[in-house]
């Protein structure tokens, strides 16, 4: 059965999430900066009313900082209790994905990701990441010192 | 009237007693008008009204407060007719009444804001005083053929005349009389069954008169039980069946063979009572004693409020605690069983802080009462048709948000009446009922949210006129056109309406839900076939007064009751001793008093603007027991906030307490500085986190 994914860019790359796990995409006017949070968050953005952290993807993946812009999105996701955000560069599209093109991630790509990809789609010629959105997101709490 | 002590001290109970007795009244009334319009007598809603009345009124002349006393003097009189008149009230006696009611509230209200009653309108008086030889003159004819009650069943010594009038009218109506003994026992205890849940679950098959406790042999070999008369068209096993089956009894009250001679059911004599076996208790159990007392208590909310504060200073110290024990055990010192305390001490404290947020909560069905008069006034204003539908349930609130929701849902249901409904003939053009429906529902979610929903069945909002009224293109999501609704001063009127005024307000309504109550409003809406606002609100807020000030180009709060003294910093004076890594000391009424770069703490760097000069104030705190100084660039002022914990584990973070909305859309940060300050001192692996006080 195809499974609908909202699909989104980070430094030239497609990655792709299953669209149940998303609550709703919002463009990224600013997050509120956090004293002592882990480094890959951005802060802090107010979504219809809940205050929410969003994680940034570029430095989360061990990416060069990006500009933001007009495309840059924050894909709000549900994990579990918790709802936060992910800074992407863009987010246009949602597809269905076919289970039969989804494979498992190369060797290397699996080293140089972390874990954060776990699957990878064809999809005609272009060539998706699937994100492990839990790990993506973590758990670490934040730096006990308090220093970034 | 008078001034005395005795007045001062009696008014906050005066108020708050009269308070509930109106909303009380209001409520009967209402349920008196609706079943005026059906012709039908409603002796419950009558009597009730009666007695709330009546106690306004005594409660009215012990302070003195005269307006009161007259209005509900004649209010009073003319229901006492009607109760013995069998609850019956003619139609035009209710609008007097209503008008009484809101003459009686807003001296009411005069008198809680420190004024002085103003004197009773002669003109209403008058009105309330012609009502009672109104009232009698819509008493039933003397029935024509007489129902008799079987007047030993019925303990006809015990019946008011407008009892046994209800029981005889309801016979008359060909509807059953009947008399059903309840017995109670520890067993239908267990099963959810006593007199108050028997109460509940008969008067859904019937019309309660009376309920009397009976004892000795009346009760049939229990030690107690209680007989409850009714009228009722419900068959035998379903009233057996609501009152647990045997040994309950149920026996009708009509006699037998009505072509015996009637025996009349009034001046029973007393012997006649005592050589029947029944023995009814002294104490009748009547509704309005059983409801006054039921275990409850009022509180002033500051001394609730009081509580959380006393509360709130035991979590604080109880951080530095954990701090000093930290500290200990990183010095070697054998620390386990403290810890163990420590933690048994910071669980006690989190359910001590539940049990006091859960005293602070109301119910939302108390919250609405008055919901119905409002659409009853809205009936009368805008000659429309509604009927308002209240699925509240048990649901709670916190007292503070409900103080600031209830003009939210007010706002939304006269916007609902006023501009969503149609006229009745327009709604009949379109197929639709005449009347229109505003259905106000609620229910608690799990996540610590109360989801409340008001709908109507109305036009929908027409994007359209909206955007034209906006003066910006016709928004393409219902989100985009619930913004456009919200934009401060939108109006889609031309002119201003009594009921609404001018425009929808909804901004008023999203400040409300959205910012001050750190909650959700969205919007359904279809051409034709009405709106659905869904607000999500949290049921429990913590509000704290809070020092708004800037740094590094960055707006941040802080708790008032943290910080001690506000100083201005001047560059020139502050001594920075070397080595100290940018620490600066000042002096305070002759002592050094160190001081820290906020700016630095933060670890922002933002770029110099103009108009405003770095580190020139300073927020003094007490970190361990020792005044620090924090340097912020300016000052922004002083306001109530609601207090959001962080709860995400990526982002609590010692030093910030959690987050608030000032307006503008952004989280600002809510800091606790002495943790802000202590995290950086110390430095050291699981340091405590002061900020959880508050989540």
């Amino acid at each position: 059965m195809n499974v609908l994914h909202v699909l989104f860019k980070v430094d030239g790359t497609e990655y792709a999430m299953p669209a149940a796990d998303v609550v709703q995409m919002e463009s990224f006017t600013g997050a509120t900066p956090v004293p002592g949070a882990p480094s890959h968050v951005a802060g802090l953005v107010q979504v219809r009313g809940r205050v929410i952290p969003v994680v940034d993807a570029r430095a989360r993946f061990g990416l060069p900082p990006g500009k933001h812009s007009l495309d840059s999105r924050v894909v709000v996701g549900q994990l579990g209790e918790r709802t936060v955000g992910l800074l992407v560069d863009s987010a246009r599209e949602v597809l269905k994905l076919d289970p039969r093109t989804i494979q498992p991630p190369p060797p290397m790509v699996v080293e140089r990701a972390k874990g954060f990809v776990k699957a990878v789609a064809q999809v005609g010629p272009r060539l998706v990441m699937l994100i492990d959105f839990p790990r993506v997101m973590g758990e670490e709490t934040a730096d006990v010192d308090g220093q970034r | 009237m008078t001034t005395s002590v005795e007045f001062a001290e009696f008014l906050p109970a005066y108020l708050a007693e009269v308070d509930e007795l109106l909303a009380a009244a209001q409520r009967d009334l209402l349920a008196v008008e609706e079943a005026v319009r059906r012709g039908a007598a409603q002796p419950r809603a009558v009597r009730e009204l009666f007695r709330a009345l009546h106690t306004i009124k005594g409660l009215s002349s012990m302070v003195d407060v005269e307006p009161i006393v007259s209005l509900a003097h004649w209010m009073e009189t003319s229901l006492r007719l009607a109760d013995q008149a069998g609850g019956r009230l003619p139609e035009s006696s209710v609008e007097p009444l209503v008008e009484g009611l809101r003459a009686i509230e807003q001296r009411v209200r005069q008198l809680a804001a420190g004024k002085t009653a103003s004197p009773a309108p002669v003109n209403l008086l008058e009105r309330l005083e012609a009502l009672g030889p109104h009232v009698l003159g819509t008493a039933p004819a003397a029935p024509t053929r007489r129902v008799v009650l079987d007047a030993e069943a019925a303990f006809a010594a015990k019946l008011a005349p407008s009892e046994r009038e209800q029981l005889e009218g309801g016979l008359q109506a060909g509807q059953r009389a009947v008399r059903l003994d309840f017995v109670p026992s520890a067993e239908r205890a267990a099963q959810g069954l006593t007199i108050n849940t028997v109460r509940e679950r008969v008067a859904k098959l019937g019309d309660i008169v009376k309920v009397l406790p009976l004892s000795g042999a009346a009760a049939g070999g229990a030690s107690l039980a209680f007989a409850l008369l009714l009228i009722t068209v419900s068959d035998d096993a379903a009233l057996l069946g609501a009152v647990g089956g045997a040994p309950a009894t149920l026996r009708s009250l009509a006699v037998n063979a009505p072509e015996e001679a009637p025996v009349p059911l009034a001046p029973l004599p007393a012997t006649a009572l005592l050589a029947s076996s029944v023995a009814a208790t002294e104490e009748e159990l009547e509704e309005p004693e059983v409801r006054r007392g039921g275990g409850l208590l009022r509180v002033e909310v500051s001394r609730l409020d009081e509580a959380m504060e006393w509360l709130a200073a035991l979590v604080v110290n109880r951080s530095r605690l954990t701090r000093a024990v930290a500290a200990l055990t990183a010095a070697g010192a054998p620390t386990r069983e403290l810890t163990a305390i420590l933690q048994e001490n910071g669980r006690q404290l989190r359910d001590l802080r539940s049990a006091i947020l859960r005293l602070r909560m109301v119910r939302v069905g108390d919250v609405l009462e008055r919901l119905p008069l409002l659409v009853r006034g809205l009936r009368r204003t805008t000659g429309k048709a509604v009927r308002l539908e209240l699925d509240v349930g048990d649901a709670e609130l916190d007292k503070a948000v409900a103080d600031r929701l209830l003009p939210a849902l007010v706002h939304l249901v006269r916007n609902a009446v006023d501009h969503a409904l149609e006229m009745p003939e327009e709604r009949v053009a379109a197929g639709k009922l005449p009347e229109g429906l505003v259905h106000l529902g609620c229910h608690a979610r799990s996540s610590g949210q109360l989801e409340i929903t008001l709908r109507d069945d109305g036009r929908g909002v027409d994007a359209k006129a909206v955007a034209k009224a906006a003066n910006a293109p016709v928004p393409e999501s219902v989100d985009g056109l619930l913004d456009l609704l919200c934009r401060p001063g939108l109006s889609t009127r031309q002119e201003a309406t009594s009921t609404s005024g001018r425009g929808m307000g909804m901004d008023i309504v999203r400040r409300i839900v959205v910012e001050q109550l750190g909650g959700e409003l969205r919007m359904e809406t279809r051409k034709g076939a009405g709106t659905t606002f869904t607000l999500r609100v949290p049921l429990t807020v913590t509000l704290v007064d809070a020092i708004v000030f800037e740094c590094a180009g960055l707006k941040y709060a802080v708790s008032v009751g943290t910080v001690e003294e506000l100083i201005d910093v001047d560059a020139l004076r502050v001594v920075r001793p070397a080595g100290a890594n940018g620490l600066g000391l000042v002096e305070r009424r002759g002592a050094a008093v160190p001081l820290l770069s906020l700016e630095q703490l933060l670890g922002r760097t933002a770029p110099a603007r103009e108009g405003v000069s770095r580190g020139t104030k300073a927020l003094i705190v007490r970190q361990r027991g020792e005044p620090v100084a924090f340097a912020v660039d300016r000052l922004l002022g002083q306001q109530e906030i609601v207090l959001r914990p962080l709860e995400d584990p990526l982002v609590r973070v010692p030093g910030v307490a959690g987050a608030t909305d000032l307006g503008d859309g952004q989280p600002t940060l809510v800091l606790d500085l002495g943790a802000l300050g202590a995290a950086h001192g110390v430095r050291r692996k699981g340091s405590a986190r002061p900020g959880e006080w508050v989540s």
